[in-house]
Parts: C-alpha cells; sequence; structure tokens
C-alpha cells in the first residue's frame, strides 16, 4: 500500500542523503559507460547533477524508463520501486528526490517569461472571458478522422467532443479522441529539439535538413528514407507525391503497428450501413468497443438504433470471434473460436450461403459450431440484402475478402455494404505496410540508407520483433525523430525533433466516409513542436510554406468549385468539413480471389496480438486517463496482460495475476495472466502498446511488451508456448476482487457456470433483461415483481417537494450501451477528475464519477454480459444526504443531489450509505496542483478537488447552469436537449439521455414513463433519477441455449 | 447463595450472607485510608511502574507519529477505500467507547441501586471511563478527511448562518460524546472532593499538600459538606444514567439509520448498549486483576467483585449472544434478499473468519464458563477472559463496520479491506496513551475512594447511640 511505501520512502531518502557525502564524480564515468552495471542512486545523482536547468525533466526522462534506472531504485529504495511506476506516489517521490538532488534543474516544465508581462488592455473580439468559443476540428485517427468541436476556454482547449453537424459521428467521440486533451498537455512532452541528446535548436537541424536535401537535388534523393505511421492527411500526402517528384530516389515507408497488414491499410474499406440490417455478424470484427474498428461511431449509432424500440423491430447480432470484445458478448449470440480458426469459419460459412469460386479448408468443426454455422447461414439468407456480414480488422486480409463474398452472395453490397471511390483522387494506401519496413530495415542493414527520417512513429519500440530495427537503425548514417516525446526511438535517433500536437497545428484528415475536416489548431505550439507538413514541405520549392498554406492549397480546387474560395474556405473551418469531399459509393465490388490460411493445429498454443483497447498500439501510454480506465470486459487497469480462457488457465497451473513466460521461436517476454470470460481455451491474447521504456511519467513502466513476441509474418496470431515461471504481478482489476470466489460460492455449482456477482446482479434486479418474445408477451417485464407499481414510487406520507420549473433526470438505455467507455472519458476530461495511479486503483480508489458495470451471464465460457453505467443516481429520497453532519451533500430546488466541495469535512458517510457505491473520495492528495502544463486544461467551470474531500457525479451542473444563463438572458424555460452531460455527448449509442422530467413532453420524460424503465434497487425507496431501459434480446430461436429462466426482476 | 465447590467456612465468605465479603474483614478507617492513600502518597515508585509507564508511553508516541502523518498525508495512508469507507478508526472509536460505559454504569447505575460492592472499584473504573472515552474522541476527530474542519460539526454561531445538519447520527454523536466526556469528568471529579481533602491532610510535602489543597475546593468534612456532597453525588448519577443507556445507543444509530445490510437493524441500541458493558466490565477486570495484585488491594476489591463482574458479563454477554441470534434469525425471517446475502456473506465469505473470531471469543468461551463460581473468582482465568473478550468486542465492531461495507447491494463494486500498518499503528497508541494516562492516575490520585469504603465499615453505621465517628478524615 502506498501508504507504507510512504513511510519507507522518507527514511530511505534520507538514508540516501547521509550516502551523497561520498565525493560525487567517483563513479560517474563507470555509470555511463556500462549500460549493464546497475546504477547507484548515486551514479545517477551525478548523472543529473551535471545537468542544468530545464534539462532535468529530460534527463529524468532518459533514465526513468531504463532498466538500470529502476534497478537503481530498487535497490536504494525497496519499496519506493513500485511507487516509480505510480504516477501520484511518484509525484510525492519526485519531491523528496528533488530535495536531495539540489540544483539540478527544478525549473519545472512551463517556462515563465523573462520579460515584463501585461493583461490585455483591449480585449480580442471574440474573447469574453468566462465565455468558452467552440472551434470546428477534427482528431487525426489511422482507422479514420474523427471530427471534433473543441471548447476553448480563453484560448485553451479544454474539452474535445465530436462534431454535432458533421453527418459521420453527430456529435459522439471515443475515448482516444477524449484523451488526446490530455496527451495536449502531457508534461513529459519533449520541449527542445536534440542532436545526440544535447539540447539544440530546431533550425540547426533544419539547416543540416537543409543542406543534405540539397545534395540529394543532384542525385534524386538516393539514401532518404521517409518513416512514417499511416499518412492520415492528404495535404501530407499531395506533399509528399510532389515532393515525391522533385527526390525521385527518396522511399517512404507507412507503418502503423497495429494496422499494418490488415486489409484495411492496404486500402480494402468498404462502409457498412447498419439501418437496413436485420441480422449482422461480426467475424472478429470488434465494431462496438472503440475507435480501433474504421466507422465505430457510426456503426454503433446505427446498430444502437434498431435496438431502442424494440417492438417496431430489431436487429440480431451474431459474434464469431476470437478476443472477447463488447461486441462478442452484447450479441446475441457468440461464437468463441480461436483467430486462426475464424479465416476457415468465415470461408464455410461463405460456403453455406453460397458465395461462387470459395473452397473452404477442411477442418474438425465441433457439434456445437457446426450447428452454429448452420443456423448463422440459414439466418443470412432468409434475409439475403437486410444482413451484413462485418470482416474483423486484425485478422488475416482472406476474412475481408470473404465477408465481401458473403455480402455479395447475399445481394447485400449496395444495401448494407457499399464500396467507395475516392474522388479527389489521392489514394494513398500502401500495399504491404510490413513488406515496406522490411525492405527499409535491409536497406538499412546493408548500409544503403543515408537520413532515416521517423515521423511520428516509434519503430524502435513497435517494429516487428523479427526486425531487430533497433540494431539496424543504429546503422543509418543520419536518423531523424520527429516525436511528442523522447521516446525509445527518440532516444535513439541522432536528431530528435520535437512534434506538434494535432490541436497546435494546422493539417486535414479523412473521416470514415471520406468527407474531409479541416485540423485546425486550437492552441500555439506549447513547446515549438513541428509537423510532418514542414519536414515534407521542406523538400518543395517553397519550403516555408506553412501547413496552414498547404493545406489550404490541396483545397483550393475543391472548394472554389462551388464558390469564393475565401468565403468557402471559412465556411469549412466553421463547419469542421469541407463539402464534397465524400467519397462516393461505387456501383458494385466484387471479391477478388481468396486464399484462405488454415486454422493452427488444435493442440499449438495460439497466441493473439490485438492493440490495447485504452491504449492503442501504445502511442497513449503516457495518457493517464487511459491508463486507469477500466478495460472493456477484463475491467483491468493501468497494465495489460495475457488473457485466457478459464480451462487455460487451469491447464497452465496458474492462477490469475501470477506470472507466464511466453515464447514464440526463441523471443520471450513475461507477463501477468488474467481470465477473460469468452476467451477461446487453448489461446492467449496479448494486447500490444505496454511495456514501454520511454513513454513518460505514466506509461513507462506499466505491463508487458507484447511486441517483444511479434514478428513480421505472424502481426495478428501465432503460435508460441506459455509456462508458469515464479512471481506475482498485482494487476488491478476494478471489479470483482474474487476471481477465486467465482466459481465456489452460492448460486454456481462450481464449475463456472454462475459467476457470485452475476448471480447476485440477477437475483438483485440489478440487471433486467428479456428476450423479444418474453418483452412482447410481458412488456412490464422490467417492473415485474416489485413491491409498488411504478407510478405509486413517489406516493409518501409527507408531501413531495414541488417541483416548479425543472427538475433534471437521466435515462440509461441498456439495450444501446456498448461498454466502450467514451463517456468514462468525456467525464474525466470534463469534470477536472483525478488519476489516482495503479496502487491507488488497486485498493479501490479509483476516482471516476462513472463506471460501466459489467456483469456476465451463463457459462465463464460462453457468457453474455450486460453493461450498466452507474453514476450518481440523484436519488429523490438521497440517503447520502440524511447522514452528512455538515450538510455538504445536499438537494438543489431542481432535484440535483449536489455535493458542496467546501463544506464538505470528509467523514464518509455519504459514501457507506450510498447503495450504489457512487461516491469517490479524495483519500490523499490525488488532483495534480504542480504541474503547470495541467492546470491549463481543467474546466474551470469545475472545482478541482483537494483531499478529504468527497465528490460524485454532478450531472453536469455547470453545463445546467450555463443553459439556465443563456434561458434567463433570453427569458424562457430550458429547451429539451439544451442541456447535455459528457457523457450523454460522447456516447456514440446515445444510450443517456438527460433533461427536465417535469416536462412530461421531454425525451427523458417519455423515456422515463416506458414500461421497460426500472430504476435499479427501486425497493431501497430511493427514487433515483436516473433510471434504466432494460435490455431486450433477439435471439435465434434456433440456437436457443438451455431455456433461460428469467424469474421476476425482484425475487 | 454458597455453592457446592465453595465452603461456608471459608474465610472469604461473610458468614451472615453466605455471599463473597465485600470488605475483608479488620479494617478502621485508619487503616483504610492508610492503605489507599499511602500508595499514593509514598515517596517512593516503584520500578515496575516506571517500566510499565515507559512502555505505555513509548507506544502512545505511535499514536503521535500515525496522526502527524495522517495529518501530513490524509486518511488515505490507513486502508479505508471504496467501498469500505470506514475502519479501523471507527471500529476503536465504538470499541473505546464502549470500554467507558461499565465506569459510569457502575460509577451511576450501581450507585443508585445502592450497590455497595461498587465503592471499591468505582473510582478506578471512572478513571478507565475517561480515558477510554480520551482515546475514543480522538477517532472521530482525526479519521474525517479534512480533520482541521473537524469543529463544522459543532453547531457554532457563524456569519455564513450554516448550521450542521442534524438529521445526521454522526451529529447525535457529538452530542452524545461531549455530553457523555463532560458528565464523566464532573462525576468523577465531585467524586474525588473527599478524597482530596484526606490527601491534602495527609501530604507529606508541602507541593503535594497545595495541589490537593487547590483540587479539594476547601473540603472541611464538615456535615453540610457531606449533604451537599452526597446530594451532588446523586444528581449526577441521575444525569449519567441515561447516559450509560443514551450514548451507545446514539452510537449504534450511525449504523442502524444507514440504509446497508447488517447496519439497518432496530436491535442495535439495545445491543450495542449490552456490549458496552460487556466490555466495559471486561476492561474493568482487566485493571483490576493486575492493580489489585501489585498494591496488594486484596481486601479491598475482593472476590466479591470479581464474582459480581463475571455475572454482569454474563448476563451483558448473553444480551449480546441474543443480538447476534436475533440478527441471524431475522435475516432468514425477513425474507429479504439483502439480509440474507449480509448474513450468509459476514459467515461464509472471504471475511468469515472475523465473525467465528467473534462468535469465538463473545460467546464460545465466555458463555460458557463464566457460570462457574469457581472460575469467577480465579484471577488468572478472569484476566484471561477480560482478554478474550474485549477481543472479541473489537471484532463485534470489526465485524459490523467491515463486513457490511464490502459488499454492499451493487456486486459490481465489491472490495476488500486490509488495514495498513498505520491503521495498527493508531489502534495501539490509544492502547499505550490508555495505559499512560491510567497508570499516571494510579500513582497520583487515590484509586480507589476512601470516603466510599469507609462507609462501609461496621464503626460507620450510625446507630441512635452511637458516638460520631472519629477520625474519619484520616
Amino acid at each position: 500500500m502506498s501508504s507504507e511505501h510512504g513511510n519507507g520512502m522518507i527514511k530511505d531518502v534520507s538514508g540516501a542523503e547521509d550516502s551523497s557525502a561520498f565525493p560525487a564524480g567517483m563513479t560517474t564515468q563507470k555509470a555511463t559507460s556500462t549500460a549493464e552495471a546497475p546504477l547507484t542512486l548515486d551514479q545517477v545523482r551525478t548523472k543529473l547533477s551535471g545537468v542544468k536547468g530545464k534539462r532535468y525533466w529530460r534527463s529524468i526522462d532518459e533514465l526513468a524508463g531504463t532498466p538500470e534506472f529502476e534497478a537503481a531504485v530498487a535497490k536504494e529504495f525497496p519499496d519506493a520501486a513500485a511507487e516509480w511506476v505510480d504516477p501520484v506516489s511518484r509525484r510525492g517521490f519526485l519531491k523528496l528526490m528533488s530535495a536531495s538532488l539540489a540544483l539540478a534543474g527544478l525549473a519545472g516544465c512551463t517556462k515563465q517569461p523573462d520579460e515584463p508581462i501585461y493583461p490585455y488592455v483591449r480585449q480580442p473580439e471574440d474573447l469574453v472571458l468566462g465565455k468558452a468559443n467552440y472551434f470546428a476540428t477534427a482528431h487525426p485517427f489511422p482507422t479514420g478522422g474523427l471530427p471534433l468541436l473543441v471548447k476553448s476556454d480563453a484560448y485553451r482547449p479544454i474539452k474535445l467532443d465530436g462534431n454535432p453537424d458533421h453527418p459521420y459521428n453527430l456529435g459522439s467521440s471515443d475515448i482516444f479522441a477524449q484523451a488526446t486533451l490530455l496527451d495536449l498537455y502531457d508534461p513529459d512532452r519533449s520541449q527542445h529539439a536534440t542532436l545526440r541528446g544535447t539540447t539544440t535548436e530546431y533550425v540547426d537541424f533544419l539547416g543540416a535538413y537543409r543542406d543534405r536535401l540539397n545534395e540529394g537535388k543532384k542525385d534524386g534523393g538516393e539514401g532518404l528514407y521517409f518513416l512514417s505511421t499511416s499518412f492520415t492527411s492528404p495535404t501530407l500526402q499531395r506533399q509528399w507525391i510532389e515532393a515525391q517528384k522533385a527526390y525521385p530516389k527518396a522511399r517512404l515507408v507507412q507503418y502503423d503497428p497495429a494496422l499494418a497488414g490488415t486489409a484495411f491499410s492496404k486500402g480494402v474499406s468498404p462502409q457498412y450501413s447498419l439501418e437496413g440490417a436485420d441480422v449482422i455478424v461480426a467475424l472478429d470484427a470488434d465494431f462496438l468497443s472503440g475507435a480501433g474498428y474504421p466507422g465505430f461511431h457510426k456503426l454503433t449509432r446505427e446498430y444502437a438504433a434498431r435496438r431502442k424500440n424494440p417492438a417496431k423491430g430489431m436487429n440480431r447480432l451474431y459474434s464469431v470471434e476470437s478476443t472477447p470484445s463488447t461486441t462478442g458478448l452484447k450479441a446475441e449470440h457468440r461464437l468463441g473460436l480461436r483467430a486462426s480458426e475464424i479465416p476457415a469459419f468465415a470461408a464455410a460459412l461463405a460456403v453455406a450461403v453460397g458465395a461462387a469460386g470459395i473452397s473452404a479448408p477442411a477442418y474438425s468443426w465441433s457439434a456445437e459450431q457446426t450447428k452454429f454455422l448452420g443456423v448463422l447461414a440459414k439466418d443470412l439468407k432468409a434475409n439475403a440484402g437486410k444482413s451484413v456480414v462485418i470482416p474483423g480488422l486484425y485478422q488475416d486480409p482472406s476474412v475481408a475478402a470473404l465477408a465481401l463474398a458473403i455480402n455479395d452472395a447475399l445481394g447485400n453490397v449496395g444495401k448494407t455494404v457499399t464500396a467507395l471511390v475516392e474522388t479527389d483522387g489521392l489514394p494513398f494506401a500502401s500495399p504491404d505496410q510490413i513488406g515496406d519496413l522490411k525492405a527499409l530495415v535491409a536497406d538499412l542493414n546493408a548500409g544503403k540508407v543515408d537520413w532515416l527520417v521517423m515521423l511520428n512513429s516509434n519503430p524502435v519500440y513497435d517494429a516487428p520483433a523479427d526486425l531487430e530495427f533497433k540494431t539496424a537503425l543504429g546503422k543509418a548514417k543520419v536518423s531523424v525523430h520527429l516525436g511528442s516525446h523522447i521516446d525509445e526511438t527518440g532516444a535513439e535517433a541522432i536528431w530528435h525533433v520535437p512534434a506538434a500536437h494535432y490541436l497546435e497545428s494546422w493539417s486535414d484528415v479523412r473521416a470514415y466516409d471520406g468527407s474531409v475536416s479541416v485540423i485546425q489548431p486550437m492552441i500555439e505550439p506549447l513547446y515549438g513542436g513541428h509537423t510532418a507538413h514542414d519536414l515534407i514541405q521542406a523538400m518543395l520549392d517553397e519550403p516555408q510554406t506553412s501547413a496552414y498554406e498547404a493545406v489550404r492549397t490541396t483545397w483550393k480546387s475543391t472548394i472554389a468549385k462551388g464558390g469564393e474560395f475565401e468565403l468557402g474556405w471559412r465556411k469549412a473551418l466553421h463547419k469542421g468539413w469541407i463539402d464534397g469531399t465524400a467519397n462516393t459509393v461505387a456501383a458494385s465490388m466484387k471479391p477478388g480471389a481468396v486464399k484462405v490460411p488454415t486454422p493452427l493445429p488444435k493442440e499449438a498454443f495460439e497466441l493473439i496480438f490485438r492493440p490495447d483497447p485504452n491504449i492503442y498500439d501504445g502511442r497513449y501510454s503516457n495518457v493517464g486517463w487511459l491508463q486507469e480506465l477500466p478495460k472493456p470486459v477484463t475491467n483491468l487497469a493501468w497494465d495489460n496482460a495475457a488473457l485466457v480462457s478459464g480451462a487455460t488457465l487451469t491447464k497452465l497451473g496458474i492462477e490469475e495475476g501470477e506470472i507466464l513466460e511466453i515464447t514464440v521461436g526463441g523471443r520471450k517476454v513475461k507477463t501477468p495472466v488474467l481470465v477473460a470470460p469468452g476467451h477461446p481455451d487453448n489461446a492467449a491474447t496479448l494486447h500490444l502498446g505496454y511495456g514501454r521504456e520511454a513513454a513518460g511519467r505514466v506509461g513507462s513502466g506499466t505491463g508487458f511488451n507484447a511486441y517483444l513476441v511479434r514478428t513480421s509474418d505472424a502481426p495478428f496470431y501465432t503460435t508460441g508456448s506459455a509456462v508458469k515461471v515464479e512471481g506475482k504481478w498485482g494487476i488491478a482489476v476494478t471489479k470483482s476482487h474474487f476471481q477465486d470466489h467465482r466459481s465456489k460460492m452460492e448460486g454456481g455449482d462450481g464449475s463456472g457456470t454462475h459467476s457470485l456477482e452475476g448471480n447476485e446482479a440477477e437475483t438483485r434486479g440489478v440487471i433486467r433483461s428479456a428476450t423479444l418474445e418474453e418483452y412482447k408477451a410481458n412488456p412490464g417485464f422490467a417492473n415485474e415483481g416489485e413491491e409498488h407499481p411504478k407510478v405509486e414510487r413517489d406516493n409518501s406520507m409527507f408531501p413531495n417537494w414541488e417541483y416548479k420549473d425543472n427538475a433534471w433526470g437521466m435515462s440509461i438505455d441498456l439495450n444501446s450501451c456498448t461498454g466502450c467507455n467514451a463517456c468514462i472519458v468525456g467525464c474525466y476530461a470534463e469534470n477536472n477528475i483525478a488519476v489516482v495511479g495503479k496502487q491507488q486503483v488497486r485498493i479501490g480508489r479509483n476516482m471516476q464519477w462513472l463506471r460501466i458495470d459489467t456483469y456476465f451471464e451463463g457459462d465463464l465460457a460462453a457468457p453474455k454480459a450486460h453493461f450498466q453505467p452507474m453514476a450518481c443516481q440523484h436519488c429523490e429520497n438521497a440517503p447520502c444526504e440524511q447522514v452528512c453532519p455538515v450538510g455538504a451533500t445536499v438537494h438543489t430546488p431542481e432535484g440535483i443531489n449536489t455535493m458542496v466541495y467546501n463544506r464538505c469535512v470528509g467523514t464518509r458517510y455519504c459514501a457507506n450509505n450510498c447503495p450504489y457505491k457512487v461516491r469517490r473520495f479524495n483519500f490523499l492528495l490525488f488532483s495534480d496542483y504542480e504541474t503547470e502544463s495541467l492546470k491549463l486544461m481543467r474546466n474551470p467551470d469545475v472545482s478541482v478537488r483537494s483531499r478529504g474531500v468527497m465528490e460524485k457525479c454532478s450531472y453536469c451542473v455547470q453545463r445546467i447552469s450555463e443553459a439556465k444563463i443563456d434561458a434567463d438572458k433570453e427569458n424562457r424555460a430550458i429547451r429539451d436537449g439544451e442541456v447535455v452531460t459528457a457523457c450523454q455527448q460522447a456516447c456514440p449509442a446515445s444510450a443517456i439521455t438527460f433533461g427536465n422530467i417535469n416536462d412530461k413532453t421531454s425525451k427523458v420524460a417519455t423515456l422515463l414513463a416506458e414500461e421497460r424503465t426500472y430504476s435499479v434497487l427501486a425497493d431501497l425507496n430511493t427514487r433515483p433519477r436516473t433510471q434504466y431501459t432494460a435490455a431486450v434480446l433477439n435471439p435465434n430461436p434456433e440456437l436457443a441455449e438451455a431455456p433461460v429462466e428469467h424469474a421476476p426482476a425482484k425475487g | 447463595m454458597a455453592t457446592k465447590d465453595i465452603k461456608p467456612e471459608d474465610p472469604r465468605i461473610d458468614p451472615k450472607t453466605g455471599e463473597f465479603r465485600v470488605l475483608a474483614p479488620g479494617f478502621t478507617f485508619k487503616t483504610v485510608t492508610a492503605k489507599i492513600a499511602d500508595i499514593v502518597l509514598t515517596p517512593t515508585t516503584s520500578l515496575g511502574w516506571f517500566a510499565l509507564f515507559s512502555v505505555g508511553g513509548a507506544v502512545a508516541t505511535l499514536v503521535i507519529v500515525a496522526v502527524t502523518w495522517l495529518f501530513l498525508k490524509g486518511t488515505g495512508i490507513w486502508a479505508v477505500s471504496q467501498p469500505v469507507g470506514w475502519g479501523f478508526a471507527i471500529i476503536n472509536f465504538v470499541w473505546w467507547i464502549g470500554i467507558g460505559h461499565a465506569g459510569t454504569l457502575i460509577s451511576a447505575i450501581l450507585l443508585l441501586f445502592k450497590q455497595q460492592w461498587r465503592n471499591s472499584i468505582n473510582r478506578f473504573a471512572e478513571a478507565m471511563t475517561i480515558f477510554a472515552v480520551v482515546c475514543a474522541g480522538l477517532f472521530p476527530l482525526i479519521h474525517v478527511g479534512r480533520p482541521w474542519l473537524a469543529y463544522w460539526l459543532f453547531p457554532l454561531p457563524n456569519t455564513m448562518n450554516v448550521w450542521p445538519q442534524f438529521r445526521s447520527p454522526l451529529l447525535w454523536d457529538v452530542f452524545a460524546v461531549s455530553t457523555y466526556a463532560t458528565i464523566s469528568i464532573v462525576f468523577w471529579y465531585v467524586g474525588l472532593i473527599p478524597d482530596f481533602g484526606t490527601m491534602r491532610d495527609r501530604a507529606k510535602t508541602k507541593f503535594a499538600a497545595y495541589i490537593y489543597g487547590l483540587l479539594s475546593l476547601g473540603w472541611r468534612g464538615s456535615v453540610r459538606h457531606w449533604v451537599r456532597y452526597e446530594t451532588a453525588s446523586l444528581l449526577l448519577a441521575g444525569l449519567a444514567t441515561p447516559l450509560v443507556l443514551s450514548v451507545h445507543t446514539v452510537i449504534s444509530f450511525d449504523f442502524a439509520v444507514a440504509v446497508i445490510p447488517g447496519w439497518h437493524t432496530t436491535i442495535f441500541p439495545p445491543y450495542f448498549v449490552a456490549g458496552a458493558v460487556y466490555s466495559g466490565f471486561a476492561m474493568v477486570l482487566t485493571l483490576a486483576i493486575p492493580l489489585r495484585k501489585f498494591y496488594h488491594l486484596e481486601a479491598l476489591v475482593t472476590d466479591r467483585h470479581m464474582d459480581n463482574m463475571g455475572k454482569v458479563m454474563l448476563t451483558t454477554g448473553l444480551i449480546v449472544a441474543y443480538g447476534y441470534g436475533m440478527e441471524v434469525f431475522m435475516a432468514w425471517y425477513s425474507a429479504s434478499h439483502w439480509e440474507f446475502f449480509m448474513m450468509w456473506n459476514r459467515m461464509f465469505g472471504p471475511m468469515g473468519w472475523s465473525y467465528w473470531v467473534l462468535i469465538l471469543c463473545n460467546i464460545a468461551i465466555p458463555l460458557t464458563t463464566l457460570w462457574v463460581r469457581k472460575w469467577r473468582t480465579n484471577m488468572t482465568f478472569m484476566f484471561v477472559m477480560s482478554l478474550i473478550v474485549n477481543t472479541g468486542m473489537w471484532f463485534e465492531r470489526f465485524v459490523i463496520v467491515v463486513t457490511s461495507l464490502y459488499r454492499d447491494f451493487l456486486p459490481s463494486s465489491w472490495g476488500t479491506y486490509r488495514a495498513t500498518k498505520w491503521d495498527y499503528m493508531t489502534y495501539f497508541g490509544t492502547m499505550g496513551l490508555f495505559t499512560a494516562l491510567f497508570l499516571l492516575f494510579v500513582r497520583f490520585l487515590p484509586m480507589i475512594p476512601m470516603n466510599e469504603i469507609k462507609m462501609m465499615l461496621p464503626s460507620a453505621k450510625i446507630t441512635a447511640k452511637a458516638k460520631p465517628a472519629v477520625g474519619a478524615g484520616d
């Protein structure tokens, strides 16, 4: 526990100070010359003591991630080693460290201007202090840009949300887009260009770069290589195409660790439309859980739209998947297969639905699998033209081709599946990213690479292990790294240039539908970063052209088509996208020849690689919000783990949290183990993106690095072996901490059929659901068995408070919620929620105001899951209010259960008495009051809570106040839909509705009045304002398992 | 009431009543005074006292260290978390307050019921109450997240017109405990006044005489003084008596008023009061047995006291056992799933061990053995028993606080609780504080009320023709 470390820390630091009596410098050279020998703390200190001023942080960064440093810390501070990977306690640690590192450079990370500064004499026209401005921009992401609307307070972006006007996402967003706000203000971003590790100026680099480019003009750029993540910006693509003309021999390699090798990266990106789809089949396609799947926002919205009113018919989702995802757990029918079996299954399905020219590899399917296949094919054929098969992204490209073949055979193409034709003629996909990277490494090793410029990529960390990229990189004569952090690659490269964040620079990006959004900068580069545009533009005739001019140039003709350019440009910036750029739909799309790989032998242990649901390929490692976010399905935070099935866990003879050594072709990695319900047997999923050594103060040292066993020939799945080794890794799982009791306790039969929690959740009526048949027979199923009918719940001996104007309420549709977590990250940003660190999460002190409770149902090996977003219920009869001795939590006249932070003394009685356990307490000083850059990020309308204060969901009361002020000014009532909470705004499934329940015509009042809507724990008479619409499932009767008894909601 | 195991001719038995004597025969006013006052007025302090005091003081410093660190870092140094928002601090608070109850019961209720045997143990039992309340009172102040604002719990007039929230049981606690502390101290002090007079008169140094003189408030032992003294004692006893019942009742409301299964129970008030007295008498025994031995007070604190205290423990223990039984019964009879699961989880869940420790220490061991008079008068047995019961009562509060909270309504929020070293340091620190305070009391104040013992002597019985007692103030 951190407190214990805390004490140890003090003691040990003072001990360390004693030892500083040794003459400094004695051991300096040794420490730096031999990387193998572990550093002593003395050596670390000496190393740092030579460093002046602002370089302190950079040096700490360089050191912090290295094993030698951690070993040194662990040796000298046995307790503190764990602290070091715990950002909150690490702050305390750094404070103490800095005390002993006197004068090593403690200026902090934000520079204060030396000159006197003055406030505005004349206020800028568009700035009213306290009144936010909103600007349209977009989040570039390799699977497609997300149009954003950025809330900017005094020119600081403080909240990112989807652009509500954009037809693609209609205002919804996802965890990555939300979290890039913290990424922008990350204090660990690199702040200076460096040459071989020493600070230099960007102009120095530019001079060297231009010299090289001038030289290159003579030989067409021979020896000039660029390595980048996928070019998402059409302008960048245009610039490169032009640069290629000037330097025909220069080479560009695009490599996205998560996407390399996928059909998507090869340019295959059909559009799916789920509006008309009655049957949806996901072939290892996790299109409901996050932006990792192209079109996530649109697909989730359309999926959920067909489930909001089951009486009017609803879709049916089948999922055939390997790694359990929220898509599979939401599906009516889920078949768990090993990843290598999916292409064969897809082929068998294609044959079964009568797709021409497909031959399925022979494989011994089990009776259950055969039955599933048969029923699935039958249902698809019955819904020809009204169905869709969606292929997995992280699958062999044959799956995408087979899905297209099936869709084609069913006549879905043109209806639910469409192909896009890029209208503006800038096709830019690399057919073989891995092959290109291999060629680059070969050239490096052959000494052909003179300059290697790496744009926003981190190949030292994430390139396939067999390429030995780090060694190869050393063979480039000059290597340049443009990146936001001095990461693993930045530390190896000769030049490092700090990259500007997308919110700091001009660019553009295409959304899923092909429409182009201009990325507008929201703030001057905090650390003077530069962009890929700058580096590529330097190769052209006008090297000084800014990214702004470059973007304008790209779209000049397109915009000018619709009228005057300047006008159109301003309109595009205002709206957030450029009209007429959406791709057009091709008349038809024909599947090509398919080569289906045969599944791995059944006895082989399969390893499945997936980008992490939270930190993706590692790019968001240093974003605390995402690290602390419980991952969907496993609820694991701060780490990754080898996910296995319960049966595999038993077979390996290992317990959760113990260490498994995974070997793939001689490469080894050690990882903790965690059970993922529904995971296929004899397989393990390794999430990429963890185990980083130079991610920053938050991300370094979390999890294990799955890239170490991922090779270029098997990017998605491979075989390997796994053995238990000694040791334990404390994993932070935010749900049940009692895995060992899962199958042993009451309600379980000992075989894992029931979990205690799931069983209790059902008995307690926390989760209520029915099948479509049951719902039709009994529309009021969700409130059956309650002691009081819904309409009588407000009856009381005592007069109720009379709500004159507004009475706020929320409805959450459990049928729509897919557990994608976007709401939680949105809440983080809106409400200045603190990140507490792994140790604190482990003991249950995570601060998220909103959580998504996941309850599994059915067999541990093949479960369904229910996702229930749970935040303060704003009970009419709130148990918390009655017990607070100082009246720090009270009811407002509009029915909000509100926290008065400055009145709270912290008895925690309210949290104890909250039946929903949604109150969060600042047990320690969790909020970061020190880091300058984070201060810029905070929402000025929400207090930053100090230690000893209770906090919880406020229904975004600051947004209500803002709407009220606006309404007051116009002398009108607040309109329905005018107040949108942060969670509601982020939700791609529109599962959350907020509004005035006093207005019986409001959307939320209608939803709350629905028969399917129930209150959680209604029998406690808390009369919660947040109520849930029970889920209705649409199972195929032919696949009915043993009939599931749906007991009355309350027993 | 003589039982077979004690022969009627046993010298410990009073032949008139057939019970153990309250006082050994042969005491006179002078010997009583000498016996009790000399313990205090002797210029030499035993090494044993110093040794124990050093240990107590050293352990008490733990609480200083722990609280300092707590104030610097926050309650997060403890094991409290979500969902277990209360931990050792509240457990210890209830435990210490409960311990205090025996002192008040002895000094007030037994006085009203004219139970003369109480006189010998009254003083130190009440001192125990005060020190227990001191230890208890520490916890509500330090357990809050922002202790520097803990005074907001008091209804202090302020310009903001903000008052405490009077519906909260925690606020009732503030009133209950502060009233209790005040009455206890006043009652204790009033009882001490005649003895301070005696001490003043017998003091061998000027300084001691001066201090005791100040404290005795000019006590001269006149009849008028005695009348006032007796009236004040009766009145204070009258005031303190309801407190014995009310304080722990109010404390039980902290739990009973909440909605959490395992807390939301109407049986809590009586069952808490009985439990408090149970643990309080156990603590009196824990203190009395060594005191009696080291200061050779067997003649004043006799087997009668041990026997009676054993009986009180047996009675209250049975009430507590009934309470446990009713909790289990109601869990089933209520047909409420919450209650049923809570009880099942309390017994067989991951922290079920704590429930069985509680049953073992509070029921299985004491309630089977305390029936035997021979054992009730066996000092070793009673000492061990008192420790067992105090352990059991601590676990009772642990079970109530922790096992109700860690798995409540929503299975998604279940957690666990594992105390940190800071929790233990604070807890043991208060034990050291208690020990140190008690040793100071033993050294500087008469631990047995001389005046009240003397009233029990045959020579104090006033008959029509008796001469006025001489030397009562000796």
